[in-house]
């Protein structure tokens, strides 16, 4: 059930190590950063067009996390419900070559790739609490 | 495991679950015979992944009971060729897992079942024992634009419209026309193991369309012996050929003369589907 009134999808990360990151950076607000502060919607869960999901995104803001410049997350949020709150594209942080690199198991991941986890969710936090601030 | 896979996982981020399909997937795209399917660029441009489908079978990986990866393949109407549910195989090794992604004992050993069991799906199967009638012939009436049909003799049905045919003490089961009918294109069947034993009424797997899964209520007792495995290719048999070529497990069985007190046979069954289908009004 969905208590909190932003929402954040993130990419669903198969295809890139931007992806990837996107999930972690997600999961890092999610349980460290803005414990039960944030509603993560699930995007696979959001195409299929169950739970509650797609409703969340028309009614409140909610922050896509893109993990390269396809931004799956942000075109899905805008094809189903409304304009995205804001948007974060990891490709944009760490680099296109590197985000387009293959998509790591959480088990293989570096301290390189553990910044770019830490930029990502800062960036995403500092958008979180823009949105907060207008509330 | 076939020369060319298709791995379509849920790669869920709300549950532990999704996060484990994941991890499944990423373990087997470390070869070079998988292609590595992202649900959500699936769903935003198939023709990105029109020639690894076309090449290879498709095996869809759910996290949990919403099973999105398996909706979105029934809406694209992609043939699955196997199919396997974390949570699923989590509850068979009694570990519950909760929302937390986690990476401990108990998330490995599940991500271990799964790739076993993605990797055995071709179960190995005795040799059919059951001896297939020469030719079926049958009945049918119409309803509306539907024709259902049911064949004339030596066939057995339950009230949840699935069929027994007999051969010595083996039989085969399926399902009847009107289910076909009902569920249009069949894109996968669930079978149950080999091996296993069950009670009439038991849940002996399910079949797959893009409209609904239908539950198979076993009309008879006994054990698992074989499952079809050319719906594995072809799961459109069992809307082309409901009672022969489509039928979905073989089993031998444990007391016929007991479970036949239960069930329709074929003038029965007619009758009981003529009512069935004006009352409902298909």
């Amino acid at each position: 059930m969905i208590n909190n009134k932003i929402g954040i999808i993130s990419c669903s990360g198969e295809e890139c190590l931007g992806g990837t990151i996107s999930r972690l950076a997600v999961r890092k607000m999610m349980e460290e950063l803005k414990p039960g502060m944030v509603s993560t919607l699930c995007l696979p869960l959001f195409i299929a067009g169950d739970g509650g999901e797609r409703e969340f995104a028309e009614k409140y803001p909610t922050i896509a996390v893109d993990g390269c410049s396809k931004c799956c997350a942000k075109r899905a949020i805008e094809k189903y419900s409304n304009q995205v709150a804001g948007s974060v594209d990891v490709a944009e942080i760490i680099g296109e070559d590197k985000a387009l690199e293959k998509p790591l198991s959480t088990r293989h991941l570096t301290d390189e790739h553990h910044e770019y986890v830490n930029k990502t969710a800062a960036i995403t936090c500092q958008i979180f609490d823009d949105i907060l601030a207008k509330q | 495991m076939s020369e060319s896979i298709c791995v379509l996982p849920c790669n869920g981020l709300d549950k532990c679950a999704g996060d484990l399909s994941r991890r499944v997937a990423l373990e087997l795209a470390q070869s070079a015979e998988v292609a590595l399917i992202c649900p959500v660029l699936l769903n935003q441009n198939r023709s990105r992944y029109e020639k690894a489908l076309a090449a290879g079978d498709l095996t869809v990986i759910d996290g949990c009971n919403t099973r999105c990866a398996s909706k979105l393949a029934g809406d694209l109407e992609l043939a699955i060729k196997d199919k396997v549910n974390v949570s699923e195989v989590a509850k068979t090794l009694d570990i519950k897992l909760g929302v937390d992604i986690q990476e401990n004992d108990d998330t490995r050993a599940v991500v271990q079942a799964v790739l076993a069991k993605v990797n055995s799906s071709a179960a190995d199967q005795a040799e059919s024992e059951f001896i297939e009638p020469e030719a079926v012939e049958y009945n049918s009436f119409s309803h509306g634009k539907f024709i259902f049909k049911v064949p004339q003799s030596n066939y057995f049905f339950n009230e949840n419209d699935c069929w027994v045919t007999v051969s010595g003490n083996m039989a085969r089961v399926g399902v009847s026309d009107y289910v076909q009918q009902n569920l249009s294109d069949i894109l996968y069947v669930d079978p149950p193991e080999i091996g296993d034993e069950f009670e009439q009424f038991d849940d002996l797997g399910s079949i797959e369309s893009s409209k609904a899964v239908f539950e198979i209520i076993s009309p008879v007792s006994g054990t698992v012996v074989a499952v079809n495995s050319s719906l594995n290719d072809a799961p459109e048999q069992v809307n082309e050929s409901p009672y022969e070529k489509g039928w979905l497990v073989e089993v031998k069985l444990r007391d016929f003369s007991e479970d036949q007190d239960l069930l329709h046979d074929c003038p029965a069954y007619f009758e009981f589907l003529q009512r069935k289908v004006a009352e409902i009004d298909v």
